[in-house]
């Protein structure tokens, strides 16, 4: 079998392939992957894995989860017949060479996430970014929610966090307009998940932790960590 | 409508409330009114799954008063010494918070995550994504790599000829004051040091002898020991310079040492 000839060169082309080549709903089985893998050279395949780590790797530099439609567009391409071994694969990777775990944490819409598989070292970040302090602020909303049972009425929350100085209406001088960093970018970002209480007028929201919290740490760490502000 | 009072744990109205609907419901005929009873059962269940999370919350030991003093002292507030007005109205103790508060906090916090490292490329990458700026690049060798890292020697190239350019303009520049105060007064060579030396900037100082020396490598002025041995420039018509050169060995070396104390 002669090899596809690549029409485009390495790296991720943004061209707009039309999205019924992703059908999602007509992703092989185990073992047609398998058979299909027979028929592909091995170079390529692992071509494409090398290509999914990198696309993994900077897709998540702003910690917003990953959809296999992106994955599939963007990389996969062609070789959607064979995705599931490119997927694996690259886990496989992430996980050997940079300590990261890929992690599904939708398997409805087929969403994923990277996270660490190392204990954290020790030391300072090099980076000089404000991630560390949002990390801060994000670890007191998360133990603030589960000390009130898993689950808080956003009134509660917005007061407890004006008793360390954050009002949602004023500029704060480390996290901008905390209120959207709190209900945008942490709920983009599945640390956290704000459902309005239905039959509520004015509407009100409850707050619990997102499916990206519940990876990255535990309820035990929480406790830890809130046992040891003490 | 009276939702504080159907959820409040002392009433006891949304079991009134039930009673009465029941009690309707024998009187309903037509299916209007059935959907309306539906309606109202979806309502009084929603109330009876919230009266029984308050029941939950009502329980906690969770002193969150508390908790956010802890928090506060461990991203190092300063409490003012004299508590004037205990807690204010707001509930909110005083104090001041130093700038690196939460960023303290959120080292102590990284601990308990699994947080990936941002990933990114120490020349910065090809995407939309905004990379973090870097205003001086390294030289390093170029790889070959992909379209990644293509942006970048562009970049570069300008940035090596800008510092090339602001060079030759200074030597340019000296070169034309010299050339004009000659035109002025031929006869008298300018002592090197009159040039040279900035009296307000040793930097300015070196940088001026570097610019000079340039101009002399060119063969566009010539440095000369005067009666007194100290060093005067003259500037060369253009012919004599290249004759200077052609001629073997007419290349010197001068080491010119200043150190801050004698610039002063």
């Amino acid at each position: 079998m002669s090899q596809r000839k690549r029409s485009r060169g390495s790296g991720f082309s943004q061209g707009d392939d039309g999205d019924e080549d992703f059908n999602l709903s007509q992703m092989p089985t185990h073992s047609q992957v398998q058979r299909n893998l027979e028929r592909r050279s091995q170079d390529q395949v692992n071509q494409k894995v090398s290509e999914l780590v990198q696309f993994l790797l900077v897709k998540d530099q702003k910690k917003i989860p990953i959809k296999r439609a992106d994955i599939l567009k963007k990389v996969i391409r062609e070789y959607k017949d064979v995705y599931s071994e490119i997927v694996n694969r690259a886990g496989r990777t992430l996980q050997q060479v940079f300590g990261l775990q890929l992690v599904e944490i939708d398997t409805k819409h087929h969403v994923y996430i990277l996270t660490s598989d190392l204990p954290r070292a020790e030391g300072e970040n090099l980076r000089r970014d404000n991630q560390t302090a949002k990390l801060g602020l994000l670890i007191v909303i998360l133990s603030f929610i589960f000390m009130k049972g898993n689950s808080a009425k956003d009134g509660a929350v917005w007061e407890f966090l004006r008793r360390l100085r954050l009002q949602p209406g004023e500029r704060h001088e480390v996290f901008g307009d905390v209120k959207k960093l709190v209900t945008e970018e942490f709920v983009r970002q599945k640390y956290l998940e704000i459902t309005p209480i239905p039959l509520t007028d004015p509407p009100e929201f409850k707050y619990q932790w997102g499916p990206r919290a519940a990876k990255e740490t535990s309820k035990r760490d929480v406790l830890r960590f809130v046992a040891k502000v003490r | 409508e009276n939702r504080e009072d159907m959820l409040s744990s002392k009433s006891n109205r949304l079991t009134e409330a039930l009673e009465e609907a029941n009690k309707l419901f024998s009187g309903v005929s037509c299916a209007r009114e059935a959907a309306l009873d539906a309606q109202f059962l979806v309502l009084a269940s929603n109330l009876g799954k919230e009266k029984a999370n308050e029941l939950h919350s009502e329980m906690t030991a969770f002193d969150s008063l508390a908790f956010a003093e802890d928090l506060l002292t461990f991203m190092g507030i300063n409490r003012i010494e004299v508590e004037e007005n205990g807690t204010d109205s707001e509930g909110i103790s005083g104090g001041y918070l130093p700038c690196n508060a939460w960023h303290k906090l959120g080292e102590e916090t990284e601990k308990y995550f699994r947080r990936a490292p941002s990933f990114h490329y120490m020349l910065g990458s090809f995407k939309s994504d905004p990379p973090v700026p870097r205003q001086r690049i390294e030289r390093q060798k170029k790889t070959t790599g992909g379209e990644e890292k293509r942006a970048m020697p562009a970049q570069l190239k300008k940035m090596e000829e800008s510092h090339q350019e602001a060079t030759e303009k200074e030597v340019e520049r000296i070169l034309g004051l010299l050339q004009t105060h000659f035109k002025n007064d031929p006869d008298t060579p300018i002592s090197f040091f009159d040039l040279v030396i900035d009296p307000n900037s040793f930097a300015r100082t070196v940088e001026n002898i570097f610019h000079v020396s340039f101009i002399i490598r060119d063969g566009f002025a010539r440095l000369k020991l005067d009666d007194d041995k100290l060093p005067i420039i003259e500037p060369l018509k253009d012919n004599e310079g290249r004759e200077d050169d052609h001629s073997a060995g007419a290349r010197n070396q001068v080491v010119i040492s200043l150190s801050h104390q004698e610039w002063k």
